[in-house]
C-alpha cells in the first residue's frame, strides 16, 4: 500500500494539538468543499483532507498511524506484522486494504482478537436526472450514471408516474453492494423536470397562459387547449377578465394510483396591432357605446351605479 | 420486472412514514441521535406516545444533507439542530419560486407587454 502523510494534507506539525487539527481542517475543509469550491480538483483535495482528518482526529487512530514511522508521501510499503496484529483484523483482506481502509476499519471494531471480516453496508449514492413533463406524467425508464469506487456504472431504472419538481425517491438496495453480509446501499434520487414551451408545472398543478380575443372574453366562448393528453375543450365564461385562471380540474400531472392535478389556464386578452377597415368601425362604434370604464374608482363605479339607478 | 422495481421506490414526502430507527439507518445517525434532535425541536415527529416515534418520509432528505455536512465539517450535533432549521427554510423558499414563477406569464409575453411605457413619457414630459 501506499503511504499517505495525513499532517502534510492538514498542513500542521506532527506534534500538533487535537484543536490545531481541528482548525486546519475546518479552514481547509470550507475552501475546498464541493458545495463552496466549484474549482477543479476541489473534490479530490476535500477528499484528500477529510481522509488524513478521520485519523487524526481519533487519538487511538493517529497513535497507530504514527507508529508506521515518517515515510515519504506515495511510497509503497507493508505494515510490520506486530502492527498489524496490533491495530488490525483485517485478516486476508488486509493486502486488498489501502491505508485509509485500513484505519477506518478500526472504528468499525475491526482490531485487536476480534476474529473474521465484519459486515459492511454498501455505499448510498445521492444523484439527480432531468426529464420531461411527459415522462414525469406517464413514468418513464432512464439510465442512472453512478460514479461508484470500482469505476462508473450505469443503472436502468423505471421512475413511476407522479413525480413532480424537486421530488426526491429512495431506491432500495440498488446503491453500492454490501460486504459480509452487510446490506446493499440505496439511491437517493432527486428529480427535476426540464422547462416545457408549454406547461409551468406547480407541484402538480400545470400552468399556460391562454390568449383569448376581446370579443372570447366578453360573450364567452368554447376554445380548444392543449393537456398532457392532447387537447380539450375549454368554455370560457362570458365576462373573463385577463389574468383570470381557469380551472380544468384533474388535467394535470399525475400524481400516482389514478390521482392528478389540476390544469389551470391564465387568461391574457390580446387585441389585434392593425384594423381592417371594418374592425376599426366596429371597435369605434363600441366606444361610442359602451359605458365599460376598467379605470374607474370604486367610489366612482359606486357613484356611477347610483345615478344610473 | 418493471413492477419489482417500482415497488423498491419509496416516495420521499408526505405519503410516506419512517419510524426513528429507520430514519436512524437512512442518515447514518443513532436512534439516540435522532432523539436528540427531536429534542432541540428539530426534528418533529408524527405522532406522539406510540411505541416508536414516526415520521414523515419528507425529513429524509434534510437529515440527510444535514448528516453529511456534520461529517464534512465535523460538527456537533446541535450544529446539526441549527442546519437543519435553514436548510428546511431554503427548501420551502425554493419551493415557493418554483410556484410564483408558474403563475407568472411566460417571460416573452411581458417582454412585449413592457414597450412601450406610456407612463415613464408622461412624466418625462
Amino acid at each position: 500500500m501506499k503511504y499517505k502523510d495525513y499532517y502534510a494534507a492538514l498542513g500542521v506539525a506532527r506534534d500538533a494539538d487535537a484543536d490545531e487539527i481541528k482548525k486546519a481542517y475546518r479552514k481547509l475543509a470550507r475552501q475546498h468543499h464541493p458545495d463552496m469550491s466549484k474549482a477543479a480538483g476541489a473534490e479530490a483535495r476535500f477528499k484528500e483532507v477529510a481522509e488524513a482528518y478521520a485519523t487524526l482526529k481519533d487519538s487511538e487512530k493517529r497513535a497507530a498511524y504514527d507508529e508506521l514511522g515518517r515515510r515519504p508521501a506515495g511510497e509503497e510499503f507493508a505494515p510490520p506484522p506486530q502492527w498489524r496484529q496490533a491495530h488490525t483484523s483485517a485478516g486476508p483482506m488486509f493486502d486488498d486494504m489501502d491505508l485509509a481502509d485500513l484505519l477506518a476499519a478500526m472504528g468499525r471494531g475491526q482490531r485487536g482478537r476480534q476474529q473474521g471480516p465484519v459486515a459492511m453496508d454498501g455505499r448510498d449514492y445521492d444523484t439527480s436526472v432531468q426529464i420531461s413533463l411527459e415522462d414525469a406524467h406517464r413514468g418513464s425508464r432512464i439510465s442512472l450514471s453512478l460514479a461508484g469506487e470500482d469505476g462508473d456504472s450505469v443503472l436502468e431504472v423505471t421512475v413511476p408516474p407522479g413525480v413532480h419538481e424537486g421530488q426526491k425517491l429512495r431506491l432500495r438496495g440498488k446503491g453500492g453492494k454490501g460486504l459480509h453480509g452487510g446490506a446493499d446501499g440505496d439511491i437517493y434520487l432527486h428529480i427535476m423536470l426540464k422547462p416545457h414551451p408549454v406547461f409551468r408545472p406547480d407541484h402538480h398543478d400545470l400552468y399556460f397562459d391562454l390568449a383569448l380575443t376581446p370579443w372570447e372574453a366578453a360573450l364567452g366562448a368554447e376554445v380548444e387547449v392543449p393537456t398532457l393528453d392532447g387537447s380539450v375543450l375549454l368554455t370560457v365564461p362570458v365576462g373573463t377578465r385577463s389574468g383570470r385562471k381557469l380551472r380544468l380540474r384533474g388535467r394535470g400531472l399525475a400524481k400516482g394510483q389514478g390521482a392528478s392535478g389540476d390544469l389551470y389556464a391564465a387568461i391574457r386578452i390580446d387585441v389585434p396591432t392593425t384594423l381592417t377597415d371594418r374592425e376599426r368601425e366596429l371597435f369605434e362604434e363600441l366606444a361610442r357605446t359602451s359605458r365599460f370604464h376598467p379605470r374607474a374608482s370604486p367610489k366612482e363605479s359606486e357613484h356611477a351605479s347610483t345615478a344610473a339607478s | 420486472m418493471q413492477a419489482q422495481q417500482q415497488a423498491e421506490w419509496m416516495w420521499l414526502d408526505e405519503r410516506t412514514t419512517v419510524t426513528l430507527s429507520e430514519l436512524s439507518r437512512f442518515c447514518a445517525m443513532s436512534p439516540a441521535e435522532v432523539d436528540e434532535l427531536v429534542e432541540y425541536g428539530a426534528l418533529l415527529p408524527l405522532a406522539q406516545g406510540r411505541e416508536e416515534l414516526v415520521f414523515s418520509a419528507q425529513c429524509i432528505t434534510p437529515l440527510r444533507t444535514a448528516g453529511k455536512l456534520r461529517l464534512d465539517f465535523d460538527l456537533d450535533l446541535f450544529s446539526v439542530a441549527m442546519l437543519l432549521g435553514y436548510l428546511n427554510r431554503i427548501e420551502a423558499l425554493e419551493r415557493r419560486v418554483r410556484s410564483l414563477e408558474a403563475h407568472m406569464p411566460l417571460p416573452g409575453l411581458l417582454a412585449t407587454q413592457a414597450e412601450p411605457n406610456p407612463l415613464r413619457s408622461s412624466r418625462s414630459d
